[in-house]
């Protein structure tokens, strides 16, 4: 009687530790699994702050001692006269088959006639090779020969469902007639401006820049999301867009100072667009920029520029 | 077994059966403990025995890596960021952020109660799981709501009573906090004190500013010449002059850039309104059928994205396109120098991906809003649905109607999409189905 019972009791205790494994092992383990594993992908490590140089930082920038000690920006050389300089793009590659975009949205008017919109961001003039849309500006000038910006506007307009401007450049300040010739109702809107307004058929709206775009920034029609263009906006309104057969040209820009200019293309693969070359004369970097100086009345002619298809894309 | 409770000797010694019985019960508990013993030592083992690192603000991965900045670059941004503005436990703000220190306080750091019994990190204890702790819209629940928390970093906000590209005023944040947002997951805080919204709204502020100074900081690196040898310049003039203040003067003359709001028109006849803001809305001039769609289902245009989300979508593209553009290249006609850039090409290629991988949710579209079920999540005022078509939404595509539809007409269609959820179907004649279009 006492040894039945006490083998019922073993039995009981054995029962109750299987059952204890079976479950409630399984859970832990499967609960241990998942905070080991994570729900979230790992994530990059970030640096550390300097601790140390963050309090020198700070005290130099509460003190208001430092900020009567800024001293203003070094007086760039002062030559007198303006020159011009120019170029010519040349696309040293074989451009790929051109690509038809997505309409999918009021076909009657976007692919009327069938005609196809197809994708403008490598455009090569097949006759001449000549690299079109790539934008060329002044980082910094000096002095600038009209003091105020043009008051005649710039026509932006659509049509067909397409910006008719790939490259839209314009000084700050100065007017841009936003206009619409399609019978049906666009918006235009522009990265990282003000501007994002409704722009009805047959008419047009003014906008004036009120900020430079450092590079290119993008301009779309939400409603037609495939429309696409690029708009770039200079204080000093020194910029240029290459052509159809890649030529460029740049006018009364400030003699007698070194004056470093800044590429952008939109394939092109540097840092946001920046065109790099390979040209040690013109001291050409992977930021897309090269330096120059005129003589006064100078027409600097640099030549022909060949952007190869690795730096494009094909 | 019960038979003779009086008996003492029968409850000392009691019968085998019971002592086995009892044994039971005391394993069954012993086995409970074990359990709970073991769940204790899975999960120290797993958080560890340190204290809890202090919260950090997490660097802006997807901008610096996007603009290429090396770690010697990152960790510059890091402590700059770090000497304006303190860390999420110890927040500081110079005079020229126009922050108030105090409400800061109230609404940073830890979960706590300070010495009179008040409440302090508010931000953590009711936004920071969403909208996280840097104010990225990364916190834990973020990947699972729809829409995704608000990234205050880039600076840019919906709902507001200012022009498209201004900041939005206090009373405008205080606004969202105490009504929350109808149609997304941002609850209302109206049960909270007026003090405790101020003060959230308030830190809202600080990381708006903090994210987008270390944007522009990171932007900075591009616009260097070379002969800074890739170190920003750590002087006031750079850091407050020309980077900080420029971002905090648009947060103050927010209250001076309100949307002039003419009137409702007197004696105006509702129906005759209503009508003229259904033409207007289906017209050429307004043109709002072709995003919110001829059902006003919001089923017209909808595959685009809206600011926060193209961002990721545009990175995405560049990270395609570059690995196709470097899995084309053949290495074989390469000099040492393009094969060096080749390589730190692929580095960066698979960098990129990582970290879109961990500080980015999967990119959604952004859909035009459904007018038909009434519920508007920048405020339903009448006043509020005419901010929203004046300006636009700043970050999503809708455009301003300003300076296309005069004020007056502004209102026709205010009234018209008032009346939407309550328009009868059949107007819609028999080839507008009122389906709704698919979500995902």
């Amino acid at each position: 009687m006492q040894t039945s019972s006490n083998n019922k009791f073993v039995d009981c205790v054995h029962r109750a530790a299987f059952r204890f494994c079976a479950w409630r092992a399984a859970t832990a383990a499967l609960v241990a699994a998942f905070m080991a594993v994570g729900c979230v992908p790992q994530r990059v490590a970030t640096p550390l702050a300097d601790a140390e140089v963050a309090q020198k930082i700070r005290a130099t920038l509460v003190s208001a001692a430092s900020a009567s000690g800024s001293t203003p920006e070094a007086a760039a050389s002062t030559g007198t006269g303006w020159g011009t300089l120019k170029g010519r793009f040349l696309f040293a590659g074989v451009p790929g088959a051109v690509r038809p975009l997505a309409v999918d949205k009021d076909t009657e008017v976007c692919s009327k006639g069938g005609m196809k919109l197809v994708d403008r961001s490598l455009l090569v003039d097949p006759a001449t090779k000549g690299l079109a849309n790539v934008v060329v500006f002044a980082r910094k000038a000096s002095r600038v020969k009209n003091a105020s910006p043009s008051t005649t506007p710039v026509v932006f307009d659509q049509k067909q469902c397409e910006f008719l401007t790939p490259v839209l450049a314009a000084r700050v300040g100065q007017p841009i007639d936003v206009h619409n010739s399609d019978p049906i109702g666009h918006n235009t809107n522009i990265a990282g401006s003000s501007f994002n307004q409704l722009v009805p058929s047959g008419q047009g709206t003014v906008y004036k820049p009120e900020s430079e775009t450092g590079m290119p920034t993008a301009v779309t029609c939400n409603i037609h999301p495939w429309m696409k263009a690029y708009a770039v906006f200079r204080k000093d309104g020194y910029v240029a867009v290459s052509g159809v057969d890649g030529t460029f040209t740049l006018a009364d820009l400030p003699a007698g100072e070194i004056i470093e200019l800044q590429v952008w293309h939109e394939r092109s693969n540097g840092p946001n667009g920046a065109l790099g070359l390979e040209k040690p004369d013109l001291k050409w970097t992977p930021k897309g920029r090269f330096q120059i100086q005129l003589q006064p009345d100078e027409v600097k002619d640099i030549g022909t520029l060949d952007v190869p298809a690795s730096v494009n894309g094909t | 077994m019960r038979a003779t409770p009086m008996h003492s000797a029968h409850l000392v010694l009691a019968s085998p059966m019971q002592l086995a019985n009892c044994l039971t019960e005391i394993g069954r508990q012993a086995s409970r403990l074990a359990f709970l013993l073991l769940c204790t030592l899975v999960l120290a083992s797993v958080i560890g025995c340190g204290a809890t690192p202090p919260a950090y603000f997490r660097p802006n991965m997807v901008e610096s890596t996007k603009q290429r900045l090396n770690p010697e670059q990152e960790r510059q941004v890091a402590t700059v960021l770090l000497a304006m503005f303190g860390t999420p436990d110890h927040p500081v703000a110079l005079a020229e952020t126009g922050l108030n220190e105090a409400k800061l306080h109230l609404a940073a750091g830890p979960v706590r109660s300070d010495i009179v019994g008040r409440k302090n990190g508010l931000y953590r204890e009711h936004c920071a799981h969403c909208h996280g702790i840097t104010g990225d819209g990364l916190g834990p629940t973020a990947a699972f709501l729809n829409p995704y928390p608000r990234d205050y970093r880039p600076g840019v906000f919906k709902f507001k009573s200012t022009e498209r590209a201004d900041k939005p005023t206090q009373a405008d944040l205080v606004r969202i906090l105490h009504n929350g947002i109808a149609g997304t997951s941002m609850p209302s805080f109206a049960l909270l004190s007026e003090t405790k919204i101020e003060a959230l709204a308030e830190y809202v502020k600080y990381l708006t500013i903090r994210g987008e100074t270390e944007l522009t900081l990171i932007r900075a690196f591009f616009e260097l010449d070379d002969d800074a040898k890739g170190t920003l310049p750590e002087t006031r003039e750079f850091l407050v002059e020309e980077t900080l203040t420029p971002i905090a003067a648009k947060w103050q003359a927010a209250p001076a850039a309100a949307i002039p709001v003419p009137p409702i028109p007197a004696n105006i006849d509702l129906v005759a309104s209503i009508a003229k803001g259904r033409e207007l809305f289906y017209g050429d001039k307004a043109n709002c059928v072709k995003c919110h769609g001829v059902t006003g289902l919001g089923d017209g245009q909808a595959n685009d994205y809206d600011d926060w989300n193209k961002v990721i979508v545009e990175a995405d593209k560049e990270i395609r396109s570059g690995t196709e553009q470097a899995s084309q290249a053949s290495t074989a006609g390469m000099s040492p120098e393009q094969l060096a850039d080749h390589r730190l090409q692929l580095v960066w290629l698979e960098k990129f991906h990582q970290v879109l991988d961990g500080d980015a949710l999967t990119p959604r579209t952004i859909p035009p809003r459904n007018l038909r079920q009434g519920i508007y999540r920048g405020g339903r005022r009448p006043l509020d649905l005419y901010y929203r078509i004046y300006a636009g939404i700043n970050g999503a595509p809708m455009p301003a109607a300003k300076g296309t539809v005069p004020p007056e007409d502004i209102w026709h269609i205010v009234n018209y999409v008032r009346s939407l959820p309550y328009e009868f179907d059949g107007e819609l004649g028999a080839d507008r189905p009122m389906v709704a279009p698919n979500r995902f």
